[in-house]
């Protein structure tokens, strides 16, 4: 009798193990009862008290399903109202960032003098550890949706013929692809032009540029421009595919991967040398630079991020408000 | 030819609901989830326990049933009674399935005439 007390002790405990403490006592009291009479029931039909049990207990299936059925917590990380959507911003994201990012430590490592081989082998490893972060923020960025009601309330919209995507206008496409690489070339080359042409000498003798030394060493400015390439490609893909909510979540993701860093950076006084203000006869400017740098870091991606939504927001009206009128 | 597996998705498809419309039907006189268990099973609906138990605690939350624990025998149960909203589902549900009844019976005779 003990060791068939034991088997039942076992499932109980393994079945309720997952659940809340709020659920636990109770479920675990109800399911002890219940397994008791159906034993019960055997033993008067003529089974031995082992068979009994253990066909009981055999009955009731693996203790974790039994659990999962209690549970009101979700048995899977995203579900199907959301797995089109995630899968769409991974691919979106994997399939440009991680591309260009090959492209891009290839080539830096290649000219800043490593062999083919090796630069070869840092591409692919860059580009590897690339795609297993992007993989990882997005996944957890729908895992949240998932457990939150709230969100996933508000992007539960219903479908009709209006939310179709509209046929990509080429002009606003190419508009927005040129505009983009102009502002981010213009950038880079003030920054570069600054930094080398610009140089002037510093307290021991050696030139220096606006930006501290070890940053600018570091290769941070190549992660930055490559994520800048990410952003455009991914500005045009949503402007092609119409504006969803999946593109405004990827959005968000791709401003928030660049504010924390970036304001680590500008914030904690990394970004700017402050000998080459004092060099110049401006050593104010190393503050009035930074926070206007800080300003930009902060307001560009949160004025993205805002535009996102907007235009989320605005396609969803519009498709909307035709078939509100019919 | 259906696999097994197949033919069981099926015929578990078209059960699903009726489980609950049993319930609520068989609770209108409350009962403990094992004497539920074979009210049901000798009243045609076959019911796994598994799927039985964490269904009454669902059917409790959404307030279509009621529970109490009895604890006036040696061994505590909790009892469960359906309630007023409970009652009212249970008559939509049986009105839909006496459509459904009927519209079977009509599609029936119109597959088998001549």
């Amino acid at each position: 009798m003990t060791t068939a007390s034991t088997l039942t002790d076992r499932y109980v405990a393994e079945a309720v193990r997952s659940l809340t403490r709020g659920q636990r006592k109770d479920i675990e009291a109800e399911l002890r009862a219940s397994i008791a009479d159906a034993i019960e029931d055997r033993l008067e039909a003529g089974t031995d008290a082992a068979a009994a049990e253990r066909d009981v207990l055999a009955e009731l299936g693996p203790p974790r399903s039994l659990a999962a059925s209690y549970s009101d917590k979700p048995s899977h990380l995203i579900g199907p109202d959301l797995f089109r959507d995630y899968v769409r911003v991974l691919t979106v994201l994997l399939s440009t960032a991680v591309p260009l990012w090959f492209v891009f430590s290839g080539v830096v490592t290649f000219v800043a003098g490593a062999s083919p081989l090796d630069s070869l082998g840092s591409a692919l490893w860059g580009s590897f550890e690339t795609a297993m972060s992007l993989a990882f923020i997005v996944t957890l960025v729908f895992a949240i949706i998932e457990r939150t009601p709230a969100l996933r309330g508000r992007r539960a919209t219903k479908w009709d013929l209006h939310s179709l995507p509209a046929v990509p206008d080429q002009r606003g496409y190419v508009s927005e692809l040129v505009g983009g690489v102009l502002f981010l070339v213009v950038i880079a080359s003030v920054v570069i032009v600054l930094q080398s042409v610009g140089a002037v000498e510093g307290p021991n003798g050696t030139l220096i540029g606006p930006l501290d030394a070890p940053l600018w060493e570091s290769g941070v400015f190549w992660v930055a421009l490559f994520y800048s390439a990410v952003s455009i490609s991914f500005h045009v893909f949503a402007h092609y595919t119409g504006w969803s909510v999946a593109n405004a979540v990827a959005t968000i993701v791709l401003d928030v991967l660049f504010v924390v860093p970036a304001v680590w950076i500008v914030a904690g006084d990394r970004l700017l040398n402050p000998d080459y203000f004092a060099a110049i006869g401006w050593p104010d400017g190393v503050q009035i630079v930074g926070l206007i740098a800080l300003a930009v870091v902060v307001l560009f991606p949160l004025l993205d991020t805002v535009d996102a939504i907007i235009r989320t927001v605005r396609t969803r009206r519009v498709h909307r408000s035709p078939s509100e009128a019919a | 030819m259906l696999k097994d597996e197949e033919l069981a998705t099926h015929r578990q498809e078209l059960r699903r609901g009726t489980v609950v419309l049993a319930c609520l039907m068989l609770l209108e006189k409350s009962n403990y989830g094992y004497a539920l268990l074979t009210a049901l099973d000798s009243s045609g609906f076959a019911v796994d326990a598994n799927t039985l138990y964490p269904l009454l605690r669902r059917l409790e939350k959404q307030g279509l049933v009621h529970s109490e624990w009895n604890t006036d025998e040696s061994r505590p149960r909790k009892f469960y009674a359906t309630s007023p909203e409970g009652r009212r589902l249970a008559a939509t549900l049986r009105g839909d399935w006496d459509e459904l009844a009927a519209a079977f019976t009509a599609l029936t005779a119109l597959t088998e005439e001549p």
